[in-house]
């Protein structure tokens, strides 16, 4: 069919408005977001949270030093080798009668001592009473992911929002070089784009009845031991508000965001907790992970050497209380076409060959566009159907290749202002890529492949 | 429950401009700054039609003609809706698929119609193969006031692109009344799985899930397809999971077996027209490719009233039946969209290959081991071989061990379970 050209000036106004409506993209880092040091000072009181379905629910959770707390509480960052002090203060409502603590799983020797008010030895762990100052205190031993999570009543307490991420450096980490990048001290675990999944799931119940009636009536009630979980959460957003920008004011108890971004061929650490309840499959679309830890142990037969025992997965199998991390690269190779398209819109070379070339391929990748070059110059196998035949994505950015825009429908598109590939992140359990009663929603979030070039702070 | 839209005069003004976003940004990179006008790849078939493509094949059923490339697999599925029947005798209705391969593209809307099959038509490829597979949405004869577009997601499909993925939110899926073609070159052996993304908790809770895995490269050993890549004391004829270079995965027979579950409640609120309830959702019809026990150890076809009459409803039976000494090949993978199932066999179970994987680390060591047990959660593959030599003769079994689970909603002494018969 013969195309039926706009005039380039009506083409970008066009998109320009289309990306005006859309969420700004979010902004990502080489490093995860969170409180770095070794000393931590962290206030346990009551907020709200929001969900993308209007809801609002009462939740308690970590504050960084006496400010707003957050669900989760701050990822704590600290150095191999460290010793961490983490100071709990009791700021819960005098009414819930509770204590604050926490457990930090995966360390050893946690000490604690009372530095404020009164305490109490709890099972687990001292805790502070109302009003009052527990210290914890460790040596980082080991890199890697950890949980940290309430000691005090976890039952109610965690799902209340009580728990949060800790992540160890390895001695020698550097986030400015390629090499200093790395989560383990195995060279194999080295990264470009690191990304936390914390995923968690509330009872909504449980949350309205404490707040209602509080917590005794919530002990009567029996939901807590037969809890019907509803809201699934990524770093304590639902959907779609996972994707939405970190630190946005109409979330402030929820700064954290998901929504990972990389480029073909750069490697992407995940970070995965499970915080919550239930087991998750934490299903990345686009390609295999390579898992390289769990709990913190990296896949390995010698101390600093080669993952050897690492191996790759499509779903992540989330346990609650486990940590996993894994390596996620992506570059199209073997895909039978060119990523970049073969018209003239990019015309790209690879590896130095050119669209026209004959063969236009070669072997290896090309070092700045990451093509596989076996691929590049051939033309997509197939047709794709009249607009009409089709729904478009908002992810969708009108053209099957990387970094290529193509006009669509008038309302369609525009969540993808740099025609990054899109790939859904999200629990295999489908039930939980819901907000209660409302589809999509839930433990899902998408990671954008951007164009080479797109920058990715 | 899609959204659609209709405004064909502006979609076909628009229709065909591009430019490529990256190339500004990257021009520092040196490449070529390209801002270009440029029509859509390839020729487009008219808005509105059902057709296949498929290299070879010149009648359009989706069967390349003879002479074609051999590596040129193709296949023409229907989506749409139709009846399954449960292990205690109860219809509920679904959505699915059905394969009409071989069938004139023409008349996919009529035999797709009502045909939806649970499990999902299985897929069987071939690593080297360029698979076309062609959707064609013959919509939901039961739900006319449903407009839903359909897909195909392979689950698990390394290296993919949104264009093929059948996420609707990060690509095209296609509506009713039309075909869409995906491509994949098959280079990965292992199991994966299939199912449509749209709206995935409400279209993959009414069924529309299924099996599929690509044998390796390795079965071909000293054909002129596979000249080089053989396991040491290789028997022609011999197969094997994956290309494990010592034929530690070589195999008998074999069995996908696909976990699911299906919500009775939801199935009845769909029939009926009314809200979804996906808070509530409570799966209680265990199953393992599509039955529940004793159905799956009934070899014969299983069929369910519809509408239009009976129609073949779940093709798929799960009986394990090997002789003494044999190597059987459980492909098992889960695609229920509620919970985690844990697995058991009464026989060990060599766990060989993981999420499409040969199980072994990246410089090939070992990570095979043997179990009773395993626990997939949704989108979660494994491929265990059982080794039955020195076992006697007699029935063993395969079954979930969260018990409460062997059941077919109110029926004891059912659901997720089947045989596995030495004999």
């Amino acid at each position: 069919m013969r195309a039926r050209h706009r005039s380039l000036l009506t083409a970008s106004i066009l998109l320009a408005a289309s990306a005006a409506v859309a969420p700004a993209p979010a902004r990502a880092q080489a490093v995860v977001p969170g409180l770095t040091g070794s000393a931590f000072t962290l206030t346990a009181r009551a907020d709200r949270i929001s969900t993308p379905d209007g809801g609002s629910f009462l939740f308690w959770g970590f504050a960084a030093g006496g400010g707003q707390p957050q669900y989760p509480g701050p990822t704590l960052i600290v150095q191999e080798g460290a010793t961490v002090t983490v100071s709990v203060t009791n700021d819960l409502p005098l009414a819930a009668g509770q204590r604050a603590s926490l457990a930090f799983p995966g360390q050893t020797g946690v000490t604690a001592a009372c530095t404020g008010g009164t305490c109490t030895q709890g099972a687990v762990t001292m805790e502070a009473n109302a009003g009052s100052t527990v210290t914890y205190s460790f040596v980082a031993a080991r890199p890697g992911t950890y949980l940290y999570s309430s000691a005090s009543r976890p039952d109610l307490q965690a799902e209340m929002g009580l728990f949060g991420a800790l992540i160890v450096r390895p001695t020698g980490f550097d986030a400015g070089t390629p090499d200093g990048r790395r989560a383990y001290a195995s060279p194999d675990s080295a990264y470009d784009h690191e990304y936390l999944f914390l995923l968690s799931d509330i009872d909504s119940r449980i949350h309205d009845v404490v707040e209602a009636e509080g917590v005794a009536a919530l002990d009567a009630s029996g939901l807590l031991a037969n809890p019907e979980t509803n809201y699934w959460f990524i770093n304590g957003r639902n959907a779609p508000d996972t994707m939405a920008e970190p630190g946005t004011s109409r979330l402030p108890t929820q700064p954290y965001n998901s929504m990972p971004r990389t480029h073909p061929g750069d490697r992407l650490l995940m970070r995965v907790i499970g915080a919550g309840r239930d087991l998750h499959p934490f299903h990345h679309h686009g390609n295999h992970a390579r898992i390289i830890a769990i709990d913190g142990f990296p896949k390995q037969s010698a101390a600093g050497g080669p993952l050897d025992l690492s191996h790759e997965v499509f779903t992540i199998q989330s346990l609650p209380g486990q940590t996993v991390d894994a390596i996620f690269d992506w570059t199209g190779k073997d895909l039978g076409w060119d990523i970049y398209g073969t018209a003239a819109e990019f015309a790209h070379t690879c590896n130095g060959r050119s669209l026209d070339d004959d063969p236009p391929g070669s072997s290896g990748y090309d070092a700045t566009t990451r093509e596989y070059c076996p691929d590049h110059g051939k033309p997509l196998p197939v047709s794709l159907p009249d607009p009409l035949s089709l729904t478009f994505g908002g992810f969708w950015g009108g053209s099957p290749f990387l970094g290529t825009l193509a006009l669509l429908p008038p309302g369609q598109g525009g969540l993808n202002p740099n025609a990054g590939y899109t790939y859904m992140w999200h629990s295999h359990t489908e039930k939980e890529i819901t907000n209660n009663d409302v589809f999509p929603g839930g433990m899902m979030t998408m990671l954008v492949i951007e164009p080479i070039g797109v920058p990715i702070p | 429950m899609a959204c659609h839209w209709a405004v064909a005069a502006v979609v076909s003004v628009l229709r065909g401009v591009r430019r490529h976003v990256g190339s500004r940004l990257i021009a520092a990179c040196a490449f070529a700054a390209a801002l270009a006008l440029h029509a859509q790849a390839g020729a487009q078939a008219p808005a509105g039609s059902i057709y296949v493509q498929c290299p070879g094949d010149t009648n359009g059923d989706a069967i390349p003609d003879a002479g074609a490339d051999p590596n040129v697999r193709c296949a023409h599925l229907t989506a749409g809706d139709g009846f399954v029947t449960m292990a205690d005798g109860r219809r509920l209705y679904m959505f699915g698929f059905s394969d009409i391969t071989g069938e004139p593209a023409s008349q996919a809307m009529d035999i797709g119609a009502l045909a939806a099959n649970f499990p999902a038509p299985t897929i069987k490829l071939q690593e080297g193969n360029e698979f076309y597979l062609n959707l064609s949405n013959v919509g939901m004869v039961m739900r006319p006031d449903l407009f839903d577009p359909h897909s195909v997601h392979f689950h698990g499909f390394p290296q993919a692109a949104p264009v093929f993925d059948g996420v609707p939110e990060s690509s095209v899926v296609v509506n009713m009344g039309s075909s869409f073609t995906y491509y994949y070159k098959i280079v990965e052996p292992g199991t994966y799985m299939y199912h449509c993304h749209v709206e995935a908790t409400e279209h993959m809770q009414m069924g529309m899930l299924g099996n599929l895995y690509v044998e390796p490269r390795q079965n071909q050993c000293g054909t002129s397809a596979n000249p080089d890549l053989c396991p040491a004391g290789f028997a022609p004829g011999t197969k094997y999971v994956y290309n494990d270079g010592d034929g530690s995965t070589a195999y008998d027979v074999e069995y996908p077996i696909q976990i699911g579950s299906f919500d009775p409640d939801f199935h009845d609120a769909s029939e009926n027209v009314q809200p979804l309830p996906f808070a509530s959702m409570r799966d209680r019809y265990p199953m393992l490719n599509g039955r529940g026990y004793p159905d799956t150890v009934n070899t014969a076809v299983m069929s369910t009233d519809t509408d239009r009459g009976p129609k073949p409803s779940q093709p798929v039976h799960s009986l394990i039946t090997a002789s003494p000494g044999q190597r059987v090949l459980l492909r098992l993978s889960n695609l229920n969209v509620t919970r985690f199932y844990t697995l058991a066999s009464t026989l060990p179970m060599q766990v060989v290959g993981h999420n499409a994987r040969l199980h072994r680390g990246p410089t090939g060591t070992n990570l095979y081991y043997t179990t009773n047990a395993v626990t997939l959660g949704g989108g979660e593959s494994i491929d265990v071989i059982l080794d039955t030599s020195g076992l006697a003769a007699g029935r063993y079994l395969l079954y979930t061990t969260n018990l409460n689970y062997l059941s077919n909603d109110g029926q004891d002494f059912g659901g997720m379970m089947t045989e596995i018969r030495i004999q």
